[in-house]
């Protein structure tokens, strides 16, 4: 309980008295009281933070979520029809343990307009893209290397997920004329929603807290604010502008969003246990 | 007693020159020794707030003179003593003296002093046809264009114009360079409103659109690699460039010209500035420091400069102290630096309020959002004014 006042409630009382006030030091004696002042700047009229950074940060949340889900699951389904499982998991589980601004890098590099990724496309006949460079395809870039960097983990647990789905049930179902499609869609899917939740919602949540990544692989935000996430504005804001008040206020809209989706899971979950 | 130095002179010359001098002073005192502790410049502004805010500031600071107002409102910097004061304002330039004060009161010593120019490869200037380097703003978009060359895949070859889209320095700098020496500013003299809806602004921001749409330029090309492997025939950069320069291109340095921007009535003047930290627990020894650094005389190539000039010229950057420019370049060092010299007498200093890096970085993204295609000039630049007299008007 005390690690728990120490490390939570405390840091989130100051962050909160912080996003009430005014000053250029985050000292309580630099404080003063400014109301609602740094919420009403966020949204004011000119302000970057709901567009484009909310956006981009929801944006980016439900992308990382889709792709890694979907990706883990097909990775998962593969892998149980082959030999030497242990060795393929291994080998999708290394981006998870490897060093995220190592990955960031690795990956900046294959995207850059001179890159092996470019060197690719123009020896298929392709014009070159500026994956970073391209407001279009800036965000996505970013978003496929989230993904592929957590795709481990999804994978882990989506196939531990496959071995409790009962084979007489894939049996029956097969007995009975029904297609791999249709066991999918109407057997295996179902029976994995708890381990399917369980992936989407955490991607979920991580990928509204992302902050390395990005500032590795896009460094502010860039190009303009087409990857510009709130924790990286909020860095910006806090830490490069010593702007502490409006900060706070920032990691505050972000607390109730993250909040919201957490109450959502929690809600999926007693449904979940309802219906099973 | 030891005092902790922190600057973002980290690596090549730069950081061996000052630890050449650091070690001087530790040798000559039995009181003080000064500790230098190097940061990469893109980390420097994070770093002095954060360890501030967490009461660990470093004793000496080496700072970018953008940040003064900032930092002096978050109650960083100590004013300098009044003997420093009269040192600093009769020995360096008043675009100098300028940027490392606040509402009249020095913070600091002036140590490098950049004003913005044209790089020009010789070589590429000659393959595209010109006879020189150009003089106006009709020959820079000519010349830019001729130089540019492309492969069938569509990839740029070589850019007529590069633009760098590193930090919010390489961005803005180079724009900001452009629009002074179109008598143009960013900021109105008062600091308090964005100055770019001007006709010096509108030509700035459409010259370079215009450039990038038509492939002149490719602001997704690192400039700083292209320019020195000789895949790029102008850009825009200061004094400090030079030395980078020398060192990467070794011969092929050659083929660098500098020159004054189209018109050579006005460019940007950017500044650095060693100072003291308010936590500073022996502020009296730091400022010991700071003056036999950057005020008292050691002899380097036949003059009498001071130790900071001497560590500049040595690494190929610009010290910001008049006596020591005219000492060190009368008649030894590259020809490339005479341009930004000359410029000394007329650039405009870098807005330094409370809020300059903010509105920087929000002038940045908007120019990255018109070079992307996203906003027309005339858009970019009425986001960046909104944007900016909102920034500037919040108290925050």
């Amino acid at each position: 309980m005390l690690f728990y006042a120490v490390f939570v409630i405390l840091p989130v009382l100051f962050t909160g008295a912080l996003a009430l006030s005014s000053g250029v030091r985050p000292g309580l004696s630099d404080m003063t009281f400014a109301g609602a002042d740094n919420f009403a700047s966020l949204f004011s009229d000119g302000s970057s933070f709901l567009f484009p950074v909310l956006t981009n940060t929801l944006l980016y949340a439900v992308g990382t979520t889709v792709l890694t889900t979907v990706g883990g699951l097909v990775a998962a389904l593969c892998l149980a029809r082959l030999p030497g499982q242990g060795l393929w998991r291994t080998l999708y589980f290394l981006p998870v343990v490897t060093n995220l601004v190592a990955t960031g890098n690795a990956w900046k590099h294959l995207y850059q307009p001179d890159g092996p990724l470019n060197a690719l496309l123009n020896t298929l006949g392709m014009d070159s893209v500026g994956f970073l460079q391209n407001p279009a395809t800036a965000l996505p870039s970013v978003m496929i290397v989230q993904s592929w960097a957590s795709l481990g983990s999804a994978v882990l647990i989506l196939s531990a997920g496959l071995t409790t789905v009962p084979r007489d049930c894939l049996e029956a179902a097969e007995l009975d004329g029904a297609g791999p499609l249709t066991i999918l869609i109407r057997i295996t899917i179902p029976l994995l929603r708890p381990a399917l939740l369980f992936v989407s919602i955490t991607q979920l949540l991580a990928g509204l807290q992302s902050f390395a990544l990005i500032t590795v692989m896009t460094e502010n935000g860039g190009p303009g604010d087409t990857t510009n996430v709130a924790a990286l504005e909020m860095y910006r804001r806090a830490f490069t502008y010593g702007d502490w008040g409006t900060a706070s206020a920032a990691a505050f809209v972000l607390l109730l969003i993250t909040l919201t989706l957490a109450l959502a899971q929690l809600r999926l979950f007693e449904r979940e246990g309802k219906d099973t | 007693m030891t005092l902790k130095l922190l600057s973002h002179y980290g690596e090549g010359a730069l950081k061996d020159e000052l630890q050449r001098a650091v070690d001087d002073w530790n040798a000559g005192q039995s009181r003080s020794r000064v500790e230098t502790v190097p940061v990469r410049f893109e980390d420097l502004l994070t770093t002095v707030v954060v360890r501030q805010a967490a009461g660990q500031g470093a004793d000496i600071l080496h700072l970018y003179a953008l940040w003064t107002g900032q930092l002096v409102r978050a109650g960083v910097l100590r004013p300098i003593p009044a003997h420093d004061v009269r040192l600093v304002r009769s020995g360096f330039p008043n675009a100098a003296t300028q940027a490392v004060s606040v509402e009249g009161t020095v913070f600091g010593y002036p140590t490098e002093g950049q004003t913005y120019g044209l790089y020009c490869n010789r070589r590429l200037l000659a393959a595209a046809g010109a006879a020189g380097p150009p003089r106006t703003w009709r020959e820079l978009e000519a010349v830019a264009r001729a130089a540019t060359r492309r492969d069938h895949h569509g990839n740029t070859v070589v850019q007529g114009l590069a633009l760098s889209r590193g930090d919010d320095s390489d961005s803005v700098n180079q724009v900001l360079a452009l629009v002074a020496a179109r008598g143009g500013a960013f900021l109105t003299p008062d600091g308090r409103r964005c100055a770019l809806g001007s006709p010096s602004g509108e030509a700035v921001f459409s010259l370079q659109r215009r450039l990038v749409r038509s492939g002149v330029t490719d602001p997704a090309i690192d400039m700083y690699t292209a320019f020195s492997a000789g895949r790029a025939a102008m850009a825009v950069n200061g004094r400090w460039w030079c030395g980078s320069l020398l060192a990467s291109m070794g011969e092929r340095y050659h083929d660098v010209l500098t020159t004054a921007l189209p018109g050579g009535r006005g460019t940007l003047a950017t500044a650095y500035l060693m100072g003291v930290n308010t936590q500073c627990r022996h502020p009296e020894p730091a400022w010991e420091f700071v003056r036999w650094l950057n005020a008292d005389s050691t002899r380097i190539a036949g003059a009498l400069v001071t130790r900071m000039s001497a560590l500049q010229w040595v690494a190929g950057s610009m010290t910001a102290r008049i006596a020591d420019i005219q000492a060190l370049f009368g008649e030894h060092g590259d020809p490339n630096a005479r341009p930004f010299l000359d410029a000394l007498a007329y650039a405009t200093p870098e807005p330094n309020g409370p809020k300059a890096q903010q509105a920087k970085a929000l002038l940045r993204k908007n120019i990255e959002e018109m070079w992307s295609g996203r906003l027309s000039a005339a858009e970019a630049i009425g986001i960046t004014c909104r944007q900016v007299d909102r920034e500037l008007c919040h108290p925050g």
